[in-house]
């Protein structure tokens, strides 16, 4: 099992639902209207007057076979144009209960 | 959850709000009574009191100087003004604006009835009168016959007034003029002394035989009957056979001693329609009926009736405010439809997309409409006023559309789905898309709370703008972004572009209009004070121009009509003025072609009540109503024409003065009024002479009227009052009895058919016409016997004023100054220059009232609101801009709009009204707007981490676009207004000519100086909140440190 932390413009949502759903992606948690900037390229997205974009994030649990697929769809989703912004971070589940 | 998202995912919901508003708009559409101004009730109320028999100065003292100080202490009263007449005191009360006249006439009333006691015995209770705008007429018939003239009121009576009083919405048709069917009985005074009668004995007589009396009732077998007697004449020729008494042992019948003539009505007033016999028909419409509607109605009304009259009896229409209405809205209308298509195409060309532009398109129906739903609760009509108000909306409501679809499209090309976009873009600008609402708020809302009669005016303004544009700003951020999210196609990148498509062509000229104007930018930023230098000149010259500009109070508009009085000698007799009428007349009709209908009347018609206020009566003057062919069928206008005309009068030895008038709706007569105040007639008398003589050399100034007219010449017979004693009369009894002898006896009404007609007992005409006659009257004493007049009394002949005027209490004579090719504010300084130069007795004082009165407080009105309006936009501005120097650059454009418009005024010779005052008030929302969007970019840019400059040069780039979009619509928008030349289109030109002048001008200004004057009052990294931070943290100081952290 992974994390899959994916952190988007939130002018990305619908296609991120539709990803989810696609790939079928059951167990994530979702935060709407988060603030960040990107470690090398990006604006801000602060939702303030200067930067009134604004991002979403959510952590996606899935079987290690789906990161790739996952990692895939973020990289064509930002490849449509790379200024509105998305990233995908994977982490490690060590334990679970 | 946000309006804007709310919108986009419940569209349903949107679009059925907006259809709600739409329908209730087209609702209070059909409901909305069309005409030509908003209803304003002029603030007057007159008190009128009859005193029969006294003179102007009589009537002064012993009637309206008691009413005047009395009702001076009246709430709210303004100014009071009174003329005292002969017989008659009036007195002319001005409340403040809006005051609620229903408590004035009340508060009048119990004044008044303080005052009653101290009135003389024989005056009438005074009348309180209240003038409305409803009793205008809406509408003025001609009616001329030929054979049928002698029976022409009775017949119009039935045929014509009749039906039309049963339409609904009409208040009064009245006739003026009408031959009035009379009896005389005119009685030989030789014949009368001979025989031993007297007036008053036949008028008892004819009085006590014509009568019916009931007698009660009989009983008979089975039967009850009514008794009566009948005496009542069935001709008047049985009043010939009536018996006055004996002479002996004779009978003497009336004919022996006098001559009874059924006939007409001496004339007193002559109406002719085209030199035609005839008279005159006054429709007036009950208030809040719709004007054009029900005009029409008695339009085809009368159409039909005609046909119903003997063929010698024709109708005709001199004038008929539905007309001038009815071309006047539809003018505007059109007008309307010009803006909404040049609108349409700006949006067109800038966006170069068919779906955003029905987008943005689509707030303009709405928000207009809703403007509609306003009228109707707030009881207004459809009027110039309001329909122009919608066509100076009509560029602004779409200015929030546009900068919000603007938004979506940018991210929509940026990949996002429309959807999103729409969402997530609205969420960008909503709240500066408020803002500039609220700015244009603060300009127009004041124009709401003004007062006077451009109060009236302006509020219909300021309210429609307003809630158009609060409409316009909610379809903004919810109908826009709802419909753009179900109407854009996602961005596709790889689309074809032919050669010709918009992108390829349009789109990259403006492409280039961008890159141009970065660097004019940034060659300004390099060069401020070149730049600060060339515009500190120009703003300075171009308030030189203003030296040029005339100043006007309103426009006159050109409604195809001329009103002309011609006074002639003082005491003409009617017979002589109807001659004169005819002369002038043929020489209008030859002079002038474009007249279609000439009415005059001569002389006044002393029952005509209520009509005969609006014009000036008397057996010496002529009234003239002419009615023109329409404006596009000519090419004269009607102030042309009216100073031809003026020359023309100058000609005729007979004619005294003359006044004529071209318009009678919005403006009425521009005139400045010089009031002398003084006690004395003779020095007043000669002061305004003296001043008319000085104004007669002004060029420009015509129609100069002295409203205290020449001394009258009059007979009065002054009586002994010891001789009346010892022949045991009194002085009311004996001129009783002269005034029946000289103006005759009532004796009865003879009926026919429902109808009444006086019997009237007098001495016949060649037994009252000299002094020598008069004396020789008889009158019958209490002891039986006879005397003559001049066995108790003389008659004197003497000159008397016929009117007295008062204002403020004091007396007062007007000099009234109509301006011509010259502004009204020039004549005023003219004017103010001759009085300087002239010896004015320490006793009398001089003031310059009058409209250019009137223009002063205007403007003093408008200069207040002005600067209300630029601190509530200041207040706006600093708040949302949290800071005191931002709106201060903003704010630097204004001037600059200012010049503008006199660079626009001064081109086009347009003076400077009220109108135009108004326009450049509009312009202080309009442009402030544009430094809005500008500045807030920068500000933006600038905290983005860019530099000063660049960052000033970047978002000059980037809002170009949208700057140029908002400050086109507004002026296209005012283009058609500007340029119309129908029908009522004066009114509103010289505004349509301010605002394009002054946008146009401040817009390019705006470009240049908004940014280096942000240049200027802006420091480098100001506005670098990093730098601040690192100064606050310096404690933190760990690691590798990154230097200019962006």
């Amino acid at each position: 099992m992974k994390a899959v932390f994916i952190v988007f413009n939130q002018a990305n949502t619908e296609r991120i639902e539709y990803v989810f759903d696609y790939l079928g992606v059951r167990g994530y948690t979702w935060w709407d209207m988060v603030m960040g900037r990107g470690t090398k390229t990006g604006d801000p997205h602060m939702a303030t007057h200067t930067w009134p974009e604004m991002n979403s994030a959510t952590i996606a649990i899935v079987e290690d076979d789906k990161v790739p697929h996952l990692l895939e769809a973020v990289k064509q989703i930002d490849q449509i144009n790379e200024e509105v912004g998305i990233r995908a971070f994977v982490w490690n589940i060590e334990n679970q209960y | 959850m946000s309006i804007y998202k709310s919108a986009v995912q419940k569209p349903i919901t949107t679009i059925m709000v907006f259809v709600a508003i739409i329908v209730m708009g087209l609702y209070s559409l059909t409901r909305l009574p069309v005409d030509l101004l908003p209803e304003m009730d002029p603030p007057y109320i007159s008190v009128m009191t009859t005193y029969a028999g006294a003179n102007a100065a009589d009537i002064e003292v012993n009637i309206t100087k008691l009413i005047e100080d009395r009702l001076s202490t009246v709430d709210k009263l303004k100014e009071i003004q009174s003329s005292s007449i002969d017989n008659m005191s009036i007195v002319t009360l001005e409340f403040e604006w809006e005051t609620d006249l229903d408590v004035a006439v009340s508060d009048v009333r119990n004044a008044l009835d303080m005052v009653y006691d101290y009135l003389p015995d024989n005056a009438d209770r005074p009348t309180v009168f209240k003038f409305n705008t409803n009793m205008m007429p809406i509408a003025v018939y001609a009616i001329t016959a030929e054979d049928s003239y002698s029976g022409l009121e009775k017949i119009i009576d039935e045929k014509v007034v009749n039906p039309l009083n049963r339409i609904d919405g009409i208040a009064t048709v009245s006739m003026m003029g009408a031959p009035k069917r009379t009896i005389y009985v005119d009685v030989d005074a030789n014949r009368m002394d001979a025989y031993n009668v007297t007036i008053e004995q036949i008028g008892n007589v004819i009085a006590s035989e014509n009568r019916d009396t009931p007698a009660g009732n009989v009983k008979m077998g089975k039967d009850d009957y009514q008794l009566r007697i009948e005496g009542e004449f069935n001709e008047s020729s049985e009043i010939r056979d009536l018996i006055v008494g004996s002479y002996n042992g004779q009978n003497i019948y009336v004919r022996d001693v006098a001559t009874v003539r059924d006939t007409i009505k001496d004339i007193s007033i002559d109406e002719r329609v085209n030199g035609m016999e005839g008279m005159r028909l006054m429709v007036s419409k009950q208030s809040g009926a719709n004007t054009v509607s029900i005009a029409s109605r008695v339009q085809t009304e009368i159409a039909r009736l005609q046909t119903t009259l003997p063929p010698d009896i024709k109708i005709e229409e001199i004038y008929d405010s539905s007309e001038f209405i009815s071309n006047s809205i539809s003018n505007l209308s059109e007008t309307l439809m010009y803006a909404l298509i040049f609108v349409i195409l700006v949006v067109l060309v800038f966006l170069g997309r068919w779906r955003a532009t029905f987008i943005i398109a689509l707030t303009i129906p709405i928000s207009l409409i809703a403007a509609f739903i306003y009228l109707m609760m707030s009881g207004n009509s459809i009027n110039i006023i309001s329909l122009s108000s919608l066509s100076i909306a009509i560029g602004m409501v779409v200015d929030d559309a546009i900068v919000v679809l603007e938004n979506i499209t940018k991210h929509i090309e940026r990949g996002s789905n429309p959807r999103e976009a729409a969402i997530y873009a609205t969420n960008e600008v909503w709240l500066s898309v408020i803002v500039t609402t609220l700015v244009i708020l603060a300009v127009f809302l004041p124009l709401t709370m003004v007062g006077g009669m451009t109060g009236v005016m302006f509020r219909q303004l300021g309210f429609i703008v307003s809630i158009t544009c609060t409409v316009s700003t909610v379809a903004a951020i919810t109908l826009t972004p709802m419909l753009s999210s179900k109407m854009l196609k996602a961005f596709d990148k790889n689309r074809k572009q032919s050669k010709f498509s918009y992108d390829n062509t349009i789109g990259k000229a403006l492409d280039w209009l961008d890159r141009f104007y970065e660097k004019i930018l940034r060659w300004s930023l390099r060069h401020k004070k070149v730049v600060m230098l060339v515009v500190t000149v120009i703003f300075v010259s171009s308030m030189y121009l203003f030296k040029f500009i005339g100043t006007d109070f309103m426009p006159e508009t050109d409604e195809s009509r001329i009103n002309a009085m011609v006074e002639l000698h003082t005491a003409t007799r009617v017979e002589e003025t109807m001659k004169t009428a005819r002369t002038l007349e043929n020489e209008m009709r030859s002079a002038y072609p474009e007249i279609v209908l000439i009415s005059a009347s001569s002389g006044s018609d002393d029952e005509a009540g209520i009509a005969s206020l609006f014009s000036q009566n008397g057996s010496n003057y002529i009234n003239f109503t002419m009615k023109l062919v329409p404006i596009k069928e000519r090419t004269r206008s009607v102030f042309d024409i009216a100073n031809d005309m003026r020359k023309r009068f100058k000609n005729y030895p007979e004619i005294v003065n003359y006044n004529i008038t071209t318009s009678q709706g919005m403006g009425g007569s521009n005139t400045v009024d010089i009031e002398i105040y003084g006690y004395d007639f003779n020095t007043t008398n000669a002061l305004a002479e003296e001043v008319k003589q000085r104004m007669e050399k002004v060029p420009g100034a015509a129609d100069i009227q002295i409203s205290r007219k020449d001394d009258r010449p009059e007979l009065k017979i002054v009586l002994d009052k010891e001789k009346l004693a010892q022949h045991g009369l009194t002085t009311s009894v004996a001129s009783g009895y002269i005034r029946n002898r000289v103006d005759g006896l009532l004796a009865s009404y003879f009926r026919e058919s429902g109808d009444e007609y006086d019997i009237i007992v007098r001495l016949k005409e060649d037994s009252r016409n000299s002094i020598d006659k008069l004396e020789e009257m008889s009158l019958l004493t209490p002891q039986g016997t006879t005397i003559r007049v001049k066995e108790i009394g003389k008659v004197e002949e003497f000159w008397s004023p016929p009117n007295i005027e008062h204002k403020r209490k004091q007396r007062m004579v007007t000099v009234s100054i109509k301006p011509v090719d010259i502004a009204l504010g020039d004549l005023a300084t003219v004017i103010n220059s001759e009085i300087a130069k002239m010896e004015i007795p320490q006793e009398v004082m001089l003031h310059v009232g009058g409209v250019y009165e009137d223009q002063q407080e205007s403007f003093m009105d408008l200069g207040l609101l002005m600067l209300l309006s630029l601190l509530l936009v200041f207040i706006v501005m600093a708040s949302q801009f949290e800071s005191f120097t931002n709106p201060f650059v903003i704010m630097f454009a204004i001037p600059f709009a200012i010049s503008g418009s006199a660079l626009a005024l001064y081109i086009t010779g347009t003076t400077l009204n009220m109108i135009a005052a108004l326009g450049m008030v509009l312009l202080i929302g309009i442009v402030v707007k544009n430094g809005i969007v500008l500045v807030d970019f920068m500000n933006l840019m600038r905290d983005r981490g860019l530099e000063l400059n660049n960052a000033i040069a970047l978002s000059g780039k980037s809002r170009l676009r949208p700057v140029l979009m908002t400050s086109l619509t507004t002026i296209l928008g005012m283009v058609p207004m500007a340029i119309s030349t129908g029908e009522g289109a004066e009114i509103w030109a010289p505004m349509g000519i301010t605002v394009i002048g002054g946008l146009i001008f401040s817009t390019l200004v705006t470009l240049i100086v908004v940014p280096v004057m942000y240049a200027v009052v802006s420091r480098h990294g100001e506005r670098n909140k990093v730098d601040k931070l690192r100064k606050r943290f310096h404690f933190i100081n760990t690691g590798e440190h990154e230097e200019g952290v962006s």
